[in-house]
């Protein structure tokens, strides 16, 4: 279906991105530039899952749709599927990728020193700052399945959660 | 020579075989260590994982080895009887253009050399016993490329300080020795 692109130039447009609104459009606003890399997600998302269901006849249910995203559009867009998806049946989503594959390279200084990090941890740290750069990265695909689901008539809200790289969960919160 | 090598992810090629002569168990004064270079001579990246004397301090050390290298490349291609058109000297080449030095051996050591066409200079000093280490040094490159300019957090130009890169090249060099 149509042309191909290597791998490395969609990873270099997209941490081209996030670092150009993160440091140059809104250097001193993280919020608004989250909110902007949020909305281009969004925007990708609707697309994507347009031409990703043109064939499909309509999801039954949310969990339908959402198993969708797990498998076949993930498949699309990362060449694997969801490693475990969670669900508390009241409209809360958990999505878990063991190994997402924007974050696989993403590493911290090694001689961080984590002494002198504890004594003081109001103090913005190396470690914090790695934290908030990469969670910076993970605004983009939240925005992409939020996209996705609105696509299919299921508002939304998605968060992420990287409390163990390069494993990654996204949290759906189905809006009542 | 091939420079991308397609590889997807983080799927490595498989490591090439250690040149023969490596990882034999020769003892004494093997020294062991990694310098990378980027184009304006900031040195990004220096490991060693053996070296029994220190001359000069750290900053000097490295001045040094990447002005050696810049005059050793100079003068290589200045005396190439091969080629008549010496061409912009001191650029970094394309692959399979121009003269491009390799390496040099003395009795108690050899150092071996590869820039990329991006002006990335990596140096690997090894036993002189060893023999060539291009392939090893275009492992290394690759290797540069998947976790170290590929990192999001990473901005060009500075000293790599990458967890993921540094064990993945501690695992392949210590095939090497």
């Amino acid at each position: 279906m149509g042309r191909e692109v290597a791998e490395s130039c969609i990873d270099g447009v997209i941490i081209e991105m996030v670092s150009a609104y993160c440091k140059r459009f809104y250097a001193t606003k993280p919020e608004l530039a989250a909110r902007r890399i949020e909305a281009i997600g969004y925007q990708v998302g609707h697309q994507l899952i347009e031409r990703y269901t043109v064939e499909r006849p309509r999801f039954s249910d949310h969990l339908e749709a959402i198993k969708f995203i797990c498998k076949d559009f993930w498949s699309e867009l990362f060449k694997k599927q969801i490693d475990n998806l969670k669900t508390n049946h009241r409209g809360t989503f958990v999505l878990q990728d063991n190994r997402f594959r924007w974050l696989t390279r993403v590493s911290i200084d090694p001689s961080l020193d984590i002494s002198e990090a504890s004594q003081d941890s109001s103090a913005v740290t190396p470690e914090n700052k790695a934290a908030e750069a990469t969670s910076m990265h993970l605004y983009f695909p939240c925005g992409i399945i939020r996209g996705a689901l609105s696509n299919l008539g299921i508002p939304c809200a998605v968060s992420a959660d990287i409390s163990n790289l390069p494993a990654c969960s996204f949290v759906v919160r189905v809006k009542a | 020579m091939q420079f991308f090598s397609g590889s997807s992810a983080v799927d490595i090629s498989p490591s090439p075989a250690a040149p023969p002569g490596t990882a034999s168990g020769l003892s004494g004064n093997n020294a062991n260590m990694l310098y990378i270079f980027n184009r304006s001579g900031v040195c990004l990246l220096y490991r060693e994982w053996h070296r029994p004397l220190r001359t000069l301090d750290a900053n000097q050390d490295q001045k040094l080895m990447f002005g050696l290298l810049f005059s050793l490349r100079s003068f290589t291609a200045k005396m190439d009887p091969t080629s008549v058109d010496k061409g912009n000297l001191g650029v970094p080449l394309l692959p399979g253009q121009g003269c491009s030095f390799y390496s040099f051996r003395t009795n108690t050591y050899k150092l071996s050399f590869m820039e990329s066409p991006s002006g990335i200079k990596l140096i690997l000093i090894t036993h002189p016993k060893t023999s060539d280490h291009q392939e090893s040094l275009k492992h290394i490159y690759n290797l540069y490329v998947e976790y170290v300019v590929k990192n999001p957090l990473y901005v060009p130009g500075t000293p790599i300080k990458s967890e993921l890169f540094d064990t993945n090249l501690d695992q392949y060099v210590k095939t090497l020795i």
